[in-house]
């Protein structure tokens, strides 16, 4: 079993030929279940986040995280700036309230992705969580907490145009899920031009009728 | 609830409906026929089987949702109404697939095309897979009545402007263009398909077959997953399922096993092989989830000059098949020409990138419009299909390598949808590459695409019809179901989906599988009279 101190076995070659090891799919999918596994024993918590209090950051205190770790929500906190820009508000409370009601959106979605793309997610997440292959993979030196709108968006540029596939599936996963989660969220549906179902549909249908 | 909504009238009645969420024990239950999947074949087959005086069971994975829960959102309908709540992609998660989960399966979610298999499809399976009773003249009739009972006619409003730019564009460039026939009675052209009917008029499983199934005594269980067939010597004695909670995710501990004299299975063409090979049943030519077909997509946005509003409006109403057929059935790989609808979720999703540049496209989403081609695999060697398999939870997967084959058809269709995009007047064209970036002449769009890496990822791939992994055909070594659908080494079973094609279809696929249903159903039920 690795201990916890020293690397876990697959990186030792991930050092030496990096580019070749992740290239492939195969090579991508063990150093993932590999990282997990080290980040489990160091100590990162897989179990979802409690509710966390009612404080400034929270849209609804009563929200209960079915997946996102409190290691998880600390890493979209510093994602979601970058990854929708402007589309946030520039107010900080109100900004801060957007990112976590997205969260709590993102939290919702997963769930219902079911077991088998939650386990790539947790992958994906403990990969970018645990701090040696944050640093060494993702090459972002200070913790999530401490990253800035522009190391996350530089990151995200990095995966996007890496000639990677395993990156550039890590990219597209936390961009979709984000972009999805705010975009087609009513109160967002401004910022995309979109009005909403017609109203005169919505006002003759049964199913919007308080019964 | 309004009591004129077909399923909440049938469920106020006594139809015999039980949610899988709702079971506290461990049951058995029995009868003549039971069917795996709600949708395009599984709805069919119980239809044409309970008018016959079969008593029939339906297993669904998915859960019944019905208009009362169509509120034309995509959040909710995508999380509830789609396999993975949309996350599900092939292997390596190159290719997104939007697969139904749900009763009415994909057709309670699907765009409404309805296209006969093309009759140089149907022809190539005669000779090619031994299936000479499924040529154009034996099908018609089956075509005609599956058109009939799911009221299949062109769409007679005008299109959109997103589908009118495809008509503008061919129209331009001398390319062939036809209006597309759509299953709907009393459409109120609203565009929300995608998310589940809102008005019921969408002729799919839920609102046709289902009903007419539970009208003569069927049963259903939602919230039901089928685990395994278990066979006793050359049968199949049972099939074990497992209960799920109302979340649709989580079983809850209890089993229901289902017993009959005969199954059909339709749980779609990654379900079905998935549940063949989770039951170990005899594949001794290891044909199960071998030669599945998607019909690959990629795609192409424009910026036009007036305003599309491309999320109202009949979500597809033309189509072209210039480049479908241009090279013969079995050359360079064709493919058929859609436009998609787009909403906030969908296109934010779709469209690759983030940040300032990212907000800046999306804002720009009512003058968006969108081209998608759909590839014809299936009918080279080079295009040998991808392959179901089984995950460590046994739980089935899609693996679809995409062959230079592919990728050079892939191109073209880059290049004709952006040629086509201009020619109708667009201001600037983007592909679905992560290379892409806006260009505001056709000749710099060729050029660029020219140059595009055509890698898995770096091209944006989608999937809408899942076919094959259960392929027909006469010969038991390539093919695992004969030309009725009846499995070649387990006599009391049969496979009534999408997963029977042993190539792809050429054209959006469910009145192919409502036809061959319909058929196969019909013989079935003759064999089983008593």
């Amino acid at each position: 079993m690795p201990n916890h101190l020293s690397p876990p076995e697959g990186l030792d070659s991930v050092s030496l030929n990096r580019r070749s090891f992740l290239r492939t799919s195969l090579g991508g999918a063990l150093f993932l279940g590999t990282v997990s596994v080290a980040a489990g024993l160091s100590g990162c918590t897989t179990a979802p986040a409690d509710r966390l209090g009612a404080v400034e950051t929270r849209m609804d205190a009563r929200y209960q995280f079915q997946f996102l770790t409190t290691g998880d929500i600390e890493l979209f906190e510093a994602l979601l700036p970058a990854i929708l820009g402007s589309a946030l508000p520039e107010q900080p409370n109100a900004k801060r309230m957007t990112v976590a009601g997205t969260i709590e959106r993102i939290d919702a979605g997963i769930h219902k992705f079911g077991p088998a793309n939650q386990k790539e997610l947790r992958q994906l997440f403990d990969l970018l969580n645990f701090g040696l292959t944050r640093v060494t993979i993702a090459r972002v030196w200070p913790s999530w907490r401490n990253v800035t709108t522009e190391q996350a968006d530089a990151f995200l540029e990095r995966w996007r145009s890496s000639s990677i596939g395993l990156f550039n599936n890590g990219y597209m996963a936390l961009t979709k899920i984000s972009n999805v989660a705010f975009y087609g969220y009513q109160e967002n549906w401004n910022l995309s031009g979109y009005p909403g179902p017609p109203e005169w549909a919505v006002q003759a249908l049964p199913q919007f009728r308080n019964v | 609830m309004s009591f004129t909504d077909r399923i909440a009238q049938g469920l106020e009645s006594g139809w015999k409906v039980t949610d899988g969420a709702t079971l506290t024990e461990n049951q058995t239950v029995e009868a003549d026929v039971v069917i795996v999947g709600t949708g395009a074949g599984g709805g069919t087959t119980a239809e044409i089987l309970s008018k016959s005086g079969l008593s029939v069971i339906l297993v669904e994975e998915g859960r019944l949702y019905y208009q009362k829960d169509f509120k034309m959102d995509e959040l909710t309908s995508y999380a509830n109404l789609y396999q993975e709540g949309m996350s599900r992609t092939t292997k390596d998660g190159s290719i997104a697939i939007l697969q139904g989960r749900c009763v009415g399966g994909s057709t309670t979610v699907n765009w409404t095309s309805s296209f006969r298999t093309p009759d140089a499809t149907l022809n190539y399976w005669s000779k090619r897979f031994d299936l000479d009773a499924l040529s154009p003249d034996a099908m018609a009739p089956w075509f005609d009545g599956r058109e009939a009972r799911h009221s299949m006619s062109p769409w007679e409003v005008d299109p959109n402007l997103n589908n009118d730019i495809l008509r503008q564009g061919c129209e331009k460039l001398g390319y062939s263009w036809q209006i597309i026939p759509r299953n709907v009675k009393g459409c109120w052209n609203l565009g929300y398909c995608g998310v589940g009917c809102p008005t019921n008029a969408k002729q799919g499983a839920l609102m046709t077959t289902i009903p007419g199934a539970l009208d003569h005594n069927a049963r259903l269980f939602h919230g039901l997953r089928a685990e395994r067939l278990v066979m006793n010597q050359d049968r199949i004695d049972s099939l074990q399922a497992s209960a799920m909670a109302s979340d649709g995710i989580t079983p809850s501990g209890i089993t229901v096993t289902l017993k009959a004299r005969h199954f059909v299975v339709a749980a779609s063409a990654i379900g079905s092989p998935g549940l063949l090979l989770r039951s170990e049943l005899p594949d001794p030519y290891g044909r199960v989830g071998k030669r599945s077909f998607i019909h690959p997509v990629n795609a192409s946005v424009a910026q036009m000059p007036k305003l599309v509003d491309p999320f109202y409006g009949a979500p597809q109403s033309v189509y072209s098949d210039e480049f479908n057929f241009s090279n013969g059935v079995d050359g360079d790989v064709g493919y058929k020409l859609e436009v998609p609808p787009l909403h906030p979720a969908m296109s934010a999703g779709v469209v690759p990138g983030h940040g300032d540049t990212q907000a800046k496209n999306l804002a720009r989403l009512p003058w968006m419009q969108s081209v998608i081609a759909l590839l014809r695999d299936g009918f080279h060697e080079d295009s040998p299909g991808g392959t179901v398999s089984l995950r460590d939870d046994g739980s089935p997967v899609l693996d679809y390598p995409i062959t230079d084959y592919l990728w050079k058809g892939i191109r073209n269709a880059f290049y004709t949808m952006a040629e086509i995009q201009f020619a109708a007047g667009a201001d600037r064209v983007r592909l679905m590459h992560l290379d892409s970036d806006w260009y505001s002449s056709w000749a710099d769009t060729k050029a660029a695409i020219d140059g595009f890496a055509m890698e898995p990822h770096r091209v944006r791939l989608f999937t809408a019809h899942q076919m094959g992994g259960c392929g027909m055909g006469s010969n038991p070594e390539e093919s695992v179901v004969n030309g009725f659908g009846e499995h070649h080494h387990v006599s009391n079973l049969s496979v009534h989906d999408a997963s029977v094609f042993p190539t792809s279809i050429g054209a959006n696929p469910q009145l192919s599988v409502y036809a061959l249903a319909a058929r196969n159903s019909t013989r079935l039920a003759q064999r089983l009279q008593k």
